[in-house]
Parts: structure tokens; sequence; C-alpha cells
């Protein structure tokens, strides 16, 4: 073999490799059975003495940055009339979603139990009215109202009419600590 | 011989009837079969033309020598310029009469449409159809999805309009296609000449289920018709035991109702296909399973695997849940 | 010589005489010109209906002043030339900082301070310095209720009668609170917030009837008008807005003045199938009462969703004027002020009864209605025929008023199309005026309108129902018209059928009008401004810098020391001021409804608040 030929082989074999990678996973069907509301993502309580502080979702690793997640949950901001209430980040009758004060935290398994249990204030529960997988996307959608997400997993253009800029350049609002996925 | 008709009889499996460019069942579908044969007319004795002007080249190129001198290249080029110009006032006629054939098959879609006397909306969604009839009485409007039935012999404006994406709307025995396009309305105009049934189908690639946007397309006589219109006007049929009311309770209260409509219940979701008489449907899913009950179990329970990627999320149901459900939405016919 | 000098004398003395007569009659600006008298003597002005409109007797018992809707006090010790030493007697805060839209009430030398949520009543004693609480009524409505309220969890009042307080509650209750001790008597339950229902309507009470309505027109919710009985709190008669006859009481006293409101069950044949269950309509704004005809006149809200593609038809009875008859229910006539509505333009508004001259000097039985889609209608409170129907302000969005079928003609270029924007549509949602109501001087005959002056844009977009959540489909952003101010006070003059004269403000005003026989409005600003003009000329001459913006109703009274007080309640809110209360971004320009777009700087030029203050003369 001549070198010629076995340099075009381990090309074609380098390109099939690299083929096989995805950016991300994508999954159409969620978990075979539906997914539970995360136990622990209580809003911002005190824990006396430190015990049983929550910790982080490993479902928040799968939906956090998901370009298919925040795109199908833009989808569903405007389905289940999200944007009804809290326009494109603004609010109006909700608070508003796209600045950095949360009342019910901001972290992603937050913002989906506030989705699944409703709360006192008006947000209404859509417990058996989602799917477990909907409400992460829909949560994973809300993080980057205020800019939490990576640039290249963000949508650039809005479904209807730009209203505010696109998310692409979104600046990051500040988190409370507690808030942060990196608890 | 046989063998020759079996070649034939393999070539022709691939024109079924009910999903046929060529079909001509409509009146604008037959006018533009009527161009197609112009075309291939024009074309073919175009083609043979040139084909035998190459053999004949060809031919007579082996016979003459390698040089060309200036006595053979005299004698060629007195033979050659009328027929260049002959060909020349061949091409352009050939033009011409291919433009007015497409002019007058144009004219002659649009005046067939001018006076339509059913008119129908279809809104194309990822992946699936909105079809609404429109009365000037409008209570008398009829809602479906992925279906559309018409009189045979009556000319139909269809307005077409779509909630996402460029899909586009092709009824090939029918008509052309034509585009819908997000925030513009477009319009086709069908007048069905042939009772029968008709495969339609999504032609502008919309996204990962494209290939499963289907449109079941029923051509009936008037009283049909009227029939199925009479029927699809009342409101859901109500639950009759308790495992449908089950499913009536499930369908109301969860999942379901958040995204779909059943005319006569509480359950009016707006951004799926409207089911108030699902089981009368052909096809469940834009024509991607036939209606069945094995099929109606499987979409239900797993639309995912199905279709994967569509709109509709696997809820995970329990068996229970599951069989309450189907029960219910085979009473809506 | 002497003749020449009688000359002069002659001269001298006609001159004297022309200027006298000048001087009487100077404010006579129209040829029409009438008596300053109250009594109405002239036959050629607008005045309040009688009996709708009884003598003014230094209290204030319901949010209108009176059953006609006048919002005009006869009491005329503060004038324009003694305003400007206006002061402030007291002052009382509620504690909560919702929008503050109640007047509050004024009987037996006792003022009841309606609060918004969560509805507080407090009863103050006037007759002691400082006016002290007598009494708190707290009657904890749902919180919940809050994230259902389209546009601030307001309340716009309650009514006094015989010796009851009548109001509602967010989470769509009505109440009736006994007046000297604040103890509840009855609780209705009538509306539902799972299905996005609310109440926030001031009551109207007659012939032993409370009559209340829902909100939630933004939330697919089907409205109704609802009477109980005032002794016991039970249901009387409803009458919904959409659906069959007998759902909507039109049966065989109806007629209405025109052809295309007049038809068997219309309430379901103008819908697509099954469309009239969330079809809005809700009635959510003022009601006036007629008592020698016994008709109440209440409006309709917008139907849903706002994407009106969705919902062929006329819509009926949604965005349109009801007449009915008060202890029935049964409707007399209905005239529809936006059939199939493009716009959110409710026909909630205000409607004030007067007797109106006729061509041929008559009395008309009449009503001046001030709608939201920014005509002036008047017409006959007997039949609904219309007699004029003006724009009040500017108007691209309609072409005009067909005055011989009632209709409105909607501009074809500015109807929203789903999937697309819609630019430059006048007025708004909110209308040429919202919710916040005009008041009528007799003194006058004007009618004192605090306006707004907003377009939108306007993007449609496929609405999805889901009970309990907002059922709207449209992107809006809202701006100022023409003009650049935002809002607008106008004097009106029904007959002459046109402004008289106009104030332009910068921001919205959202605040109702008070009128009185001193010769005075007031009326307050979004950034707290609360402000006197002569009721003649419109000049400036008093005002005073409130705590927080003022959306509420102003009312007059006589105190125990009959003195003539002047009460306003302060505290932004409402769909206007949701930038301040609801702390809403206005990076977005969407939020709100649309609204924040027109008021983003609203909040560098007020805070939240919630009390009353109250001014008076020095003494």
């Amino acid at each position: 073999m001549s070198l010629r030929f076995r340099s075009s082989i381990a090309a074609l074999a380098l390109v099939l490799v690299l083929v096989g990678c995805d950016r991300e996973q994508r999954q159409t069907r969620g978990k075979p059975l539906a997914e539970t509301i995360p136990a622990s993502a209580s809003p911002d309580t005190v824990f006396p003495g430190d015990a049983n502080l929550p910790k982080a979702d490993p479902r928040a690793a799968a939906y956090e940055g998901n370009a298919a997640a925040i795109s199908e949950g833009q989808r569903l901001y405007n389905w289940m009339n999200c944007s009804g209430c809290h326009f494109h980040g603004g609010g109006g009758m909700g608070v508003a979603l796209m600045d950095d004060k949360w009342r019910y935290g901001g972290r992603i398994d937050q913002i989906v139990a506030t989705i699944v249990e409703g709360r006192p204030n008006g947000m209404p529960s859509f417990r058996g009215r989602l799917t477990g997988q909907q409400v992460w996307q829909l949560a994973a959608y809300v993080r980057t109202l205020s800019g939490q997400e990576r640039k290249d997993a963000v949508s650039a253009r809005a479904d209807e009419v730009s209203n505010t800029p696109p998310q692409t350049q979104t600046k990051r609002e500040p988190l409370n600590p507690a808030d942060s996925a990196e608890q | 011989m046989r063998r020759g008709a079996a070649w034939l009889v393999l070539l022709l499996t691939g024109c079924n009837s009910y999903q046929n460019a060529l079909g001509g069942d409509g009146a604008e579908g037959a006018n533009f079969v009527q161009l197609f044969t112009v075309f291939m007319v024009v074309c073919t004795v175009m083609y043979l033309i040139v084909a035998a002007a190459l053999v004949f080249a060809l031919w007579r190129r082996r016979r003459t020598a390698l040089v060309l001198d200036d006595r053979t290249h005299h004698q060629t080029s007195r033979v050659v310029r009328p027929a260049l110009a002959a060909w020349t006032a061949l091409i352009g006629t050939g033009l011409v009469v291919l433009t007015i054939a497409s002019f007058f098959t144009d004219r002659t879609n649009a005046a067939q449409g001018s006076k339509p006397q059913i008119k129908i909306t279809v809104t194309a969604n990822q992946w699936w159809w909105d079809v609404q009839y429109r009365l000037p009485d409008v209570s008398r409007n009829v809602r479906t999805a992925n279906e559309i039935h018409l009189p045979v012999g009556i000319p139909v404006k269809v307005t077409l309009k779509s909630n996402d994406v460029i899909h586009s709307f092709w009824i090939p025995n029918l008509a052309g296609k034509q585009d819908l396009i997000p925030g513009r309305q477009t319009d086709a105009q069908l007048l069905p000449r042939k009772v029968g049934l008709y495969r339609g189908q999504c032609a502008e690639f919309c996204g990962v289920q494209h290939a499963q946007m289907a449109l079941d397309v029923m051509v009936e006589s008037k009283e049909d018709f009227l029939r199925w219109y009479a029927g699809q006007l009342k409101p859901a049929t109500a639950p009759a035991n308790s495992l449908q009311l089950a499913g009536y309770r499930y369908f109301t209260t969860r999942e379901c109702s958040t995204c779909h409509n059943i005319g006569g219940t509480p359950a009016s979701g707006q951004v799926a296909p409207d089911l108030t008489h699902f089981a009368s449907r052909r096809s469940i899913a834009a024509g991607t399973l036939p209606m069945a009950r094995g099929n109606v179990y499987g979409w239900v329970a797993d639309p995912q695997s199905q279709k994967p990627g569509n709109r509709m999320p696997t809820v995970g149901l329990s068996a229970n849940d599951l069989h309450a459900l189907v029960a219910y939405l085979e009473t809506l016919k | 010589m002497r003749r020449s000098f009688l000359a002069i004398v002659v001269v001298l003395a006609a001159l004297v005489v022309v200027a006298v007569l000048f001087w009487c009659y100077r404010e006579s600006g129209s040829p029409k010109a009438g008596t300053q008298q109250f009594a109405g003597l002239s036959v050629d002005k607008v005045i309040p209906a009688r009996s709708a409109s009884p003598p003014d007797d230094g209290n204030w018992t319901m949010p209108g002043k009176d059953y006609a809707s006048t919002r005009f006090s006869a009491l005329n010790q503060v004038t324009p030339g003694n305003v400007r030493k206006l002061q402030v007697a007291f002052t009382f805060s509620t504690g909560t900082t919702e929008g503050f839209e109640a007047p509050p009430l004024v009987v037996n030398n006792t003022m009841y301070v309606v609060a918004p949520w969560p509805n507080n009543v407090f009863a103050l004693d006037l007759t002691k310095p400082g006016a002290p609480v007598k009494w708190v009524y707290e009657p904890k409505p749902a919180a919940a209720a809050k994230g259902v309220a389209c546009c601030g969890p307001v309340n716009r009042g309650a009514f006094y009668s015989n010796g009851r307080l009548f109001m509602n509650l967010l989470d769509g209750n009505t109440v009736a609170v006994d007046a000297e001790s604040g103890n509840e008597i009855w609780r209705t339950k009538l509306a539902d917030i799972n299905r996005g229902e609310t109440m926030t309507m001031a009551p109207l009470v007659a012939e032993g009837k409370v009559l209340v309505g829902n909100s939630g027109g933004e939330m697919g919710v089907r409205g109704w008008l609802t009477a109980l009985d005032a002794g016991s709190g039970k249901t009387a008669w409803r009458a919904y807005s959409t659906g069959p006859d007998k759902d909507a009481l039109i049966g065989s006293q109806y007629r209405a003045p025109y052809a295309s409101d007049q038809g068997k069950e219309l309430g379901v044949k103008s819908w697509g199938p099954e469309q009239w269950k969330i079809g809005g309509g809700t009635v959510w704004g003022w009601i006036s009462y007629d008592p020698e005809l016994k008709l109440i006149y209440y409006g309709t809200g917008n139907p849903g969703p706002w994407n009106a593609e969705q919902r062929p038809g006329d819509n009926k009875w949604t965005a349109g004027l009801f007449a009915r008859d008060v202890s029935t229910g049964q409707a007399r006539w209905f005239h529809q002020g936006a059939p199939h509505d493009l716009f959110d333009h409710d026909d909630i508004n205000e409607t004030v009864l007067v007797d109106y001259p006729g061509p041929n000097g008559q009395r008309i039985p009449a009503l001046l209605r001030p709608s939201r889609n920014g005509y002036l209608y008047v017409q006959d409170r007997r039949n609904g025929r219309i007699l004029s129907a003006d724009p009040y302000g500017y108007i691209n969005a309609y072409k005009g008023v067909d005055l011989k079928t009632g209709r409105i003609i909607p501009a074809t270029e500015k109807e929203p199309k789903t999937g697309r924007v819609v630019r430059n549509i006048c007025p708004g949602p909110p209308g040429m005026k919202d919710w916040n109501p005009s008041a009528f001087s007799p003194a006058t005959g004007l009618l004192y309108i605090p306006r707004i002056n907003i377009c939108m844009d306007m993007g449609a977009k496929n609405a999805n129902y889901i009970p309990g959540t907002p059922f709207v489909g449209a992107d809006v952003k809202m701006y100022a018209g023409p003009g650049g101010n935002r809002g607008v006070f106008t004097a009106w003059d029904p007959v002459a059928r046109r402004k008289v004269f106009e104030i332009k403000e910068d921001l919205p005003l959202w605040s109702p009008a008070l009128a009185t026989a001193g010769g005075l409005v007031f009326y307050g600003t979004m950034d707290g401004w609360f402000k006197a003009i002569d009721a003649r000329s419109g000049k400036l001459l008093w005002q005073f810098k409130t705590g927080s913006g003022i959306i509420g109703q102003p009312i007059s009274y006589r105190g125990p020391d009959a003195r003539q007080y002047i009460a306003v309640p302060s505290g932004i809110g409402g769909w206007a001021g949701a930038i301040v209360s609801a702390d809403v971004d206005p990076r977005d320009p969407t939020a709100a409804l649309g609204f924040s777009n027109a008021t983003k700087d609203l909040k560098k030029r007020t805070t939240k608040g919630g009390t009353v203050y109250v001014f008076a003369l020095p003494q």
C-alpha cells in the first residue's frame, strides 16, 4: 500500500469517527416513565444547622444548556400561556423572569418545582397537565430569559415578532449563590 | 410477450391510483396532466430530432476524411446554415407553443376556481393539518384534522395558512402544489371530478417528521358529503359506560386537554388536532398509522415511538388510564 | 354745546349698558347658552336624568355619586377663587400598596375606605380630629386570585345602601357588611379562580338587588351579570353575556335598536361551534340605573381571545351596551359597540344618564357613552337609538359609525392577522378611555373625560385555551399617539358635539374625574399630582403632589363641621401602572399586555402607595 493510499484511509477513518460525535443528546421521548419533580427543590428555606441541604438534581445536566430542550421550551412557553402572564420575560400578571429577582428560586430544579406545584400568590400548578419532560424543557427555556445559558444553545430569534434583543445577546443576570447550579 | 407484459407491470407499480400526480381526478389536476402531455410530446419530438441529428453526425463523421479542406467546409455550410435556421425556428415555435399552453392552463384553472361553493381553511402545523370548513353561518363551521371530505363536481377554495414554518399543500390527484407560508395567506382551488380516496402530502421540507405529514382526501357524492358534514356538526358523543367515563375524566382534566379540543366537553385546547370526531377518521397522526384499535393504543401510549420528534409527548400512562382513554376515544365517531 | 354734551352722555351710557350686558353674559360661549342654575330651567342644555340624580345631601354613598353616574358634587364652598388655599385636612394609609381605584364612601359622618387586595375596609370617624378608625373589616380573600387578575388586584369600590356596604372580593365573592359594626352579614361565592374568574367591579344596589359582574376577559371566562338579593345574598337572576337566549335573558321584552343586534339565539349563532363558552364579555365596569324606567345600563367586555381570527362571527353579546329590567334581568335593548372586536375594545365604560335636548325642543331621556372604541355615543336610553356618535380623539382603527345600521366600520388595513404585525393602530387596547370614569357637570353642561392617547403595534398568534391561564393570542406594544402626550383631559359639549377644551398630559390619565358646583373639576395624574382646574376654561388652578400615582376616584363630601372636603385615593397600579405595582421589567416592551413600552419612565416618576388624602379650605 502506498503512502497516499494509507493516508487517505486514515483521513477517511478520522472523518467517520468525528461524524459520530453529537454536540448534545436529544431525547424525543424522555424517560419511559413520567419524570417526577425534584423532592429537595423547595424554595429558599432555612435548613436548621445546615443539615439536609438540597443537592443538585442530576437531571439538570441533561436539560441545562441543551439546545433541543430550550427550543422545545420556547414553543411550550407560548403554547402553555406562560407568555400570557410573564410575556417575554417582563412580567405583568406574573413576575418578571428576565431579571435577577427570584421569589421562589432561580435554579432549574426550583423552577421545575414552581411550575409543577404552583405558588401561593397566583402561579398555577401544572401538575398532571404537563409531562415531566415538558416541565424540564420549559424550565430550561425560562433560565435563558435572564441570560443564564450558553449563548450557542439559546435560540437566536423568537417565534413571533422580535420584541426584545435576541437571546444570544442577553446579558447574564446574577443569581443568588443559593440558586446557582454549582451548589 | 408475457415477459414484456411482466416488465410493464413492474414499471407501473410505481403508479398507485390514490397518490398519482398523473391521475387527473380533479379539474386542476386534469389540466396539468394535459399540459404535461403537451410538454412531453413537444419535448419528445425535440429530443428525437436532436438524437437523430447526433446519430447522423456520428455516422457521417466515420465516412469522411479527418482533414477538412476548403471544399468540404463550403459544401457543409450550404447544408448546415439552413438546417440551423430551421432548427432555431423549430425551437422558437416549440417554446411559444409551450408558453401559450402553460398560460391557458393557468387561466383555465383560475376560471374554474373563481366561483367556489365551499370554502375551507387549512392551517399547517408541524406535522399535522388543521382543516376548517367556513360557512356564512359561522356556528355551523366544522373543524377537523388531517382529513378533507369533498363533494364531487363542486368547486372548492382552500385558504392556506401556517402556524410555524413553510409547508406545501399537495394532493397529487387533484391539483398542483401550493405553499403555506407563516404570516401570509395563499389559496388553492380544487374541483374534484371523480369519487374516490386520495392521499395528499406535505411537499416542502418542514422538519423531522415532514415525511409523515399526509392528508386523507375523500371525494364523495353530494349526499354522502352532507351526511358526513352533519355528523361532524354534532358535539362529541357522551361517555356511555364507566370505562369511557374514566377516559373522559382523564382526558378533560389531565395532559390531553392542555392541547386538544373535543367539542361539547371542557377540553378546549387549540394547539393540537381537534378530536371531536377522532374515531371517524381514516388514519391517525396525519397518515402515520391507519385507524384501528391497536394503532390507537400504540399512539396514545407512546407517540414518540411512532413519530419521533412530533409535538405530542409520551405521557407514561398507566395501563388502566390507557384502557379508559382508548375506550373513550373510540366513541368519538 | 349742550347738544354735543348730551350726545356724549348718551354714548357713554350706552357703552356702560353694553359693558354690563357683556359682563353678565361673557361666559355664555355657545349660542345655546343656558343659565348657571342647576335646576335646569333651560331646555336647550343637557341635565342629568332627574330621577337618577337626587339633590345632593353632602354624602357620597356610591362610586358614581348617583344612579346617573354624574360624579358631580353640588357643594360649592370651594371655588376657583379660593381653591389655591386648599390644604390637606388629614390622610389615611391603608397599609397596602396595590392599585388604589375605589372612592372612599362617606355616609353619616363616617368615611369608608375600600382598599385593593386584600380588600380590607376601614371605617373612619369623621367627627373626631384625624378621623380615627372605628372598625376594620378583613375579608381575607385567597391570595392565589392575584395570579388570574389581568390588570392588578384592584377593587373599584363598595356601595352603601340601607345601613350596609356591598362589595366584591378579588377571589369571586360578593359580601354585605354592616356599616355600623363592620361585621360580615353574608358572603356569596359567584366566581371561580380556577377558571380564571375574579371580581373587581363596584356593585350597584337598586330595588333590593345587588348587581355584580365578573372579570377575566383575558382568561377565556364566560361573562355574566348577577343580581343577588340584598337581604340574603341569594342569586335572584343571572344574565350571561354569551350563549343561548335563555342564559342571556333575551326574551319577549327585547327590542334591539338596530337589525344586526336583533334575532334568535345570536349569542350562539354569532360564534364558531362551542366558542361562546369561553367567549368573554365579562362585566367588570360600571352600571347606571334609571329608577323611572327601572332599567339598568351596563356594558360587556371584550370577546376572547384577542386574536379575532380564532372566533369568526359578530361574537354577541360581547363589547356592547345592555339595558335590562332591574327586577327580572330581562334585556330591553342591546347595542354592540364593536362587533367581532379586533382590538380589545371592551364596552364597559360608564354611561351618564341625562335628559338631552331634542331637535324639536323636547327632552329625550338619553345617555352619554364615551366608549373605549373612541366614539362618544349619545343614545336614547328608552330604546338604544343612536342620536350621535362622534370621535372624541384620534382614531385610525375605524372609519366611522354608520348611523343607519348602528355598526362601527373597522379599517381593514388595521385588522390584526396571525403571524403578522400590524402597526400604528389607534386607539390601542385601552381605547380612547379605559375604565376610569368621566364626570358630568350640569352647571356647565360639559362631560369631563380623563383619557389617553395611546396607539399600538399588534402581532396576533394562535392562542391556546387552558382554564385558569390567559387566552389572548397577541403580542402588543403600546406607545404615545400623535402629539407625543400619552394622556389627555377633554371637556366635551354633548350638544355641540365637540370638545370645548383639552389639557395634554405627559402620562396617561388613569384616574376618574370629579366635578363640583363650585366650578371646579378634579383629577389625578399617574405620577401623583392631584389637580383642580376651572370647569369652564380648563385652567389649572391648584395642584398637590401626593405620595403615589393617582388612579382612584376623587370625591367631595360635607364634613360634620359643614365644610366641603375633597378626598382622593393615592396608590399607583392598574393596567397602566403595572410597571410600578407589579415591578415589570421595562426591557420587555410587550410586558403588562403592552403597557410596559408606553410607561417605561414611570418607575422614575412614582412608587407604590396606598393613602387617602383629604383636603379642605383652612378654617
